[in-house]
């Protein structure tokens, strides 16, 4: 991962953390005054919604005692009562009754709770009208010829020849009814009774509510239950404000990242430059100062062979130069080669073809410490001999490295291969573990004391170069073979 | 009033009333034979009092719409009483259920009752003066237990045969029917040309009333109560108002010169239902119910055998779904009755147009229905197949229910027939 890369990785997460807990904070801050505004609106209608019941109530209270009034000093009724005369006069006096003060619903019950008679319902005189609990709105669910209905009801008693009756009055609860309550636009209002599955909407919340006394009447008498008017908001809205609130979220989140990142990357390219500029001069350092020392150790093994002999065998010193002029001429030509493509700065490998071998025994010169064996007949390959002998060399001078002094083999044979020839340095050395290999052509990695750690990843990037191909066969103690596959011309 | 003009119009009212009587065996008969007029039974004649003076205009009040396009079937009792007025059957039956003469008005039998010859009225003929013809009456005509022909082999334009399934030897009320009706379409008017003694044309008919008229000069306004309170009717000044609403009955009773006369029981409410529950109403106070004036529903009802008819009842609806009873919306005491059936069975009674409520009971997808049904009917067979489900039904009778004249009196005799129809005596 590259400088820049843990800059900007860096930025962003210093940049973005702080963001989204900023934002996080604003929307919790948001949801918690949204909500307690909530509250406080069905809060307010709740207390609505109850002061209209209330009112209602009042009023059908006021119309039954009106009614009791009037009844009570009806004689018509009271000679039905007492001698069963004028039957249809009883079963119509509800009907009037209910139309002349305004109410929906009006039944007349006797002492058995039994209809003598009913405004919204004539024919249902002789059936067991609901048993409401005195005092307080109830609702009903009343019958009538074309089927049940709802109403808001309440009840007041008296007696006619000193017979207890009944009076239950109310008004319809139908939609438009519902409706009024519903003073706040985006607040719903609606019934929940027992059994009625109808009522059911799964895209309300019901958020408030207001319980009164409940009787299913449309079968029979019927039991108190217990109903509800609620307050409802709709599912979808609160949806659409949470979907709208985290879209105009994600969106500010994602201005802020593309502003940091733009701003991180900025100022990464105004930081980081230098700062690899000097990272890939100190790799240039350690690659020029690798090579010189490859050409140097020739030259310094020819020094030293020359002035041992020229001590010990001065006499010998003139044959001695010779048979070490090719190693000397030839390490000098490596280096000024090496500096004419240093100075290039981007050396161009010339391929042409090249003797395997001949760059091999140039390679390994008069080394005692490294053996030979090459096979004969050998075709060229496509390959600039210079890069084939930084390659040989390293892997040579590792090979003798990985002895660590101590009594050993290196050997370097070259055989032909399928189209190809194959080049093996192999060692009695240590060997790598897998690890060890696994690592082993990473940039900077070493096991030596005093290594660069970039040689074998200069060798397989040099064989790649030269379209050919690189492997290691090594086993820890007893040594490594380093294959390179170079294609034939 | 000199008197001699009231006992003219005395016997007048009694010739009028008067029932047919089968003649001699072999011979010709019938009171409509000069000089065979037997002392006359006046039941069916309203008791009005005594008719002061001779009126060629009478008013009759309507509570209910008349559509020329339904004649001469009525379907509600103001189409009943217009086309009473306009059309005649071949004999009409009088309140006793006894035949007597219209167009026909001699006839003898023969074959032990089983075949009867008639013969036209003398100067029968329709309003646009073509005369009546035996083929006019026999042509599309018949049903089931009797056949209509012309005597072969000279036919007498004049004379028609009835040839019944079983003998009688009453006059066979069967040809009192309403669809025996003799009528021919007119191109230039709603109205068929009828043979009887008053007219309408389209000409004559408004959206406040009808006028009909005799050539005679004599004229009948059927007026409508377009204010939408009968009472206006009244208050008008009509001779005649039927009525099945009690308060408006009331109110007429209150009224000066009126007399409120109860016409005979000639509609009976009947359940109807597929439901294999025996349902029965006894106690459930269903004459209550309803604001016409009612009873429990009694007699031999004609729906109850059908047997000879040959009406195959044989494929059941499905099992309805809910327990609705459905009612025709116009029909206040069919409504009034669902509602009471619906409280007593914890149904749901819901109404529907006229024409939707029979296609409905022919159809018989619902729990039940509430039907208006004739007490008497000339033709059981025709009534059974127009009125009645052709699907395996039980019937339950309710209440019979009957309306109400409000007359004026001494303007003019009114009688009233079988089907409880009042109009103008003869």
């Amino acid at each position: 991962m590259s400088f820049r890369t843990r800059l900007l990785i860096s930025f962003g997460v210093v940049v973005l953390i702080p963001l989204l807990v900023f934002g996080l904070g604003i929307r919790s801050a948001m949801s918690r005054r949204v909500t307690g505004e909530y509250e406080r609106r069905v809060s307010a209608l709740v207390d609505v919604i109850r002061g209209d019941i209330a009112r209602e109530n009042d009023r059908s209270a006021t119309r039954l005692a009106a009614l009791r009034g009037s009844l009570v000093g009806d004689s018509k009724f009271r000679a039905m009562v007492l001698r069963g005369e004028d039957s249809a006069y009883v079963l119509d006096y509800a009907s009037d009754a209910m139309r002349l003060a305004g109410l929906g619903y009006l039944q007349i019950q006797d002492d058995e709770g039994r209809v003598v008679s009913s405004g919204h319902f004539r024919n249902e005189f002789g059936r067991l009208g609901p048993a409401i609990p005195p005092g307080g709105p109830t609702l009903v669910r009343g019958t009538a010829a074309e089927g049940a209905f709802l109403a808001l009801v309440t009840s007041d008693t008296l007696s006619v020849a000193r017979k207890p009756f009944r009076l239950v009055g109310g008004i319809v609860v139908d939609s438009a009814f519902v409706q009024r309550l519903a003073r706040d636009p985006e607040l719903g209002v609606g019934l929940r009774l027992p059994r009625d599955s109808t009522a059911a909407d799964s895209a309300a919340l019901i958020v408030g509510d207001v319980t009164l006394p409940y009787v299913d009447a449309a079968d029979g008498p019927g039991s108190v239950e217990q109903g509800r008017i609620v307050v409802t908001r709709s599912a979808a809205l609160l949806t659409a404000l949470q979907r709208n609130v985290n879209l105009w979220f994600a969106a500010a989140v994602l201005v802020a990242a593309l502003a940091a990142l733009l701003l991180a990357g900025w100022l990464s390219t105004r930081i980081s430059t230098p700062v690899e500029a000097r990272i890939a001069i100190g790799d240039l350092a350690r690659q020029v100062n690798h090579d010189i020392k490859n050409g140097l150790a020739p030259l310094r093994n020819v020094f030293r062979h020359l002035a041992q002999v020229a001590r010990e065998q001065p006499g010998d010193l003139p044959r001695v130069f010779t048979e070490r002029h090719g190693t000397v001429e030839s390490s000098i030509n490596y280096l000024e080669t090496l500096a004419a493509n240093y100075a290039k700065l981007s050396p161009q490998s010339e391929r042409k073809a090249t003797d395997v071998n001949a760059v091999v025994r140039e390679t390994i010169g008069g080394s005692s410490a490294v053996r030979a064996k090459l096979a004969e007949g050998l075709p060229p390959v496509s390959a600039d001999a210079l890069v084939l002998r930084r390659v040989i060399e390293n892997l040579v001078s590792n090979a003798v490295d990985s002895l660590d002094g101590k009594n050993g083999t290196v050997t370097v044979t070259t055989e032909r291969g399928k189209g190809m020839v194959r080049i093996a340095v192999s060692d009695t050395g240590r060997g790598m573990t897998k690890t060890e290999l696994d690592r082993a052509f990473n940039d900077f990695y070493t096991t030596k004391l005093g290594g660069t750690g970039l040689g074998l990843s200069i060798v397989r990037r040099l064989v790649l170069d030269s379209n050919g191909s690189l492997s290691v066969d090594t086993e820890p103690g007893k040594g490594s073979t380093f294959i390179v596959e170079i294609p034939a011309q | 009033m000199p008197a001699r003009r009231i006992l003219l119009i005395a016997c007048l009212s009694v010739a009028g009333c008067a029932h047919p009587r089968v003649g001699a065996p072999g011979g010709p008969g019938g009171p409509g034979a000069p000089g065979q007029v037997e002392v006359p039974e006046d039941k069916c004649l309203l008791s009005t009092g005594s008719v002061a003076t001779h009126t060629v205009t009478v008013t009759i009040g309507l509570t209910d719409a008349v559509d020329p396009r339904h004649a001469p079937l009525g379907r509600n009792d103001a189409e009943r009483i217009v086309f009473r007025h306009l059309y005649e059957t071949p004999v009409r039956i009088d309140c006793d259920g006894h035949a007597v003469p219209e167009l026909f008005d001699q006839w003898t039998k023969d074959d032990a009752g089983r075949r009867w010859t008639f013969r036209l009225r003398d100067g029968a003929q329709f309003w646009d003066g073509a005369p009546v013809t035996a083929q006019d009456v026999v042509f599309g005509r018949g049903g089931i237990g009797y056949t209509l022909s012309a005597p072969p082999p000279a036919p007498d334009t004049r004379a028609v045969t009835v040839t019944l399934a079983k003998e009688t030897n009453d006059v066979p009320i069967v040809l009192g029917d309403r669809s025996l009706t003799v009528t021919k379409s007119a191109p230039d008017t709603s109205w068929p040309i009828g043979t009887g003694r008053f007219w309408a044309t389209s000409g004559t008919t408004t959206a406040q009333e009808i006028r009909a008229h005799s050539p005679q000069g004599d004229t009948i306004v059927f007026k409508f109560a377009t204010s939408g309170d009968a009472r206006d009717l009244l208050d008008a000044g009509v001779d005649l108002l039927v009525t099945r609403d009690r308060a408006l009955r009331d109110y007429g009773a209150t009224l000066q010169n009126r007399t409120v006369v109860a016409l005979p029981w000639d509609r009976t409410y009947v359940f109807v239902s597929g439901s294999a529950e025996a349902t029965r109403f006894d106690a459930g106070g269903l004459e209550q119910a309803v604001h016409a004036e009612a009873r429990r529903a009694e007699g031999d009802f004609w729906w109850r055998d059908l047997r000879a008819c040959g009406i195959a009842r044989d494929t059941a609806p499905p099992a309805p779904t809910t327990k609705r009873i459905l009612y025709a919306r116009a029909d206040q005491a069919g409504r009034e009755l669902a509602g009471r059936l619906a409280a007593l069975t914890h149904a749901v009674a819901t109404g529907r147009a006229p024409d939707d409520f029979s296609a409905a009971l022919a159809g018989g997808k619902d729990w039940g229905y509430v039907v208006a049904l004739p007490r008497v009917t000339a033709d059981a067979c025709r009534s059974a197949r127009d009125l009645l489900p052709s699907w395996p039904a039980t019937f339950t009778a309710l209440v019979d229910t009957r309306a109400t004249a409000i007359v004026r009196r001494g303007v003019a005799r009114w009688t009233v027939d079988q089907d409880g129809t009042v109009h103008l005596a003869p």
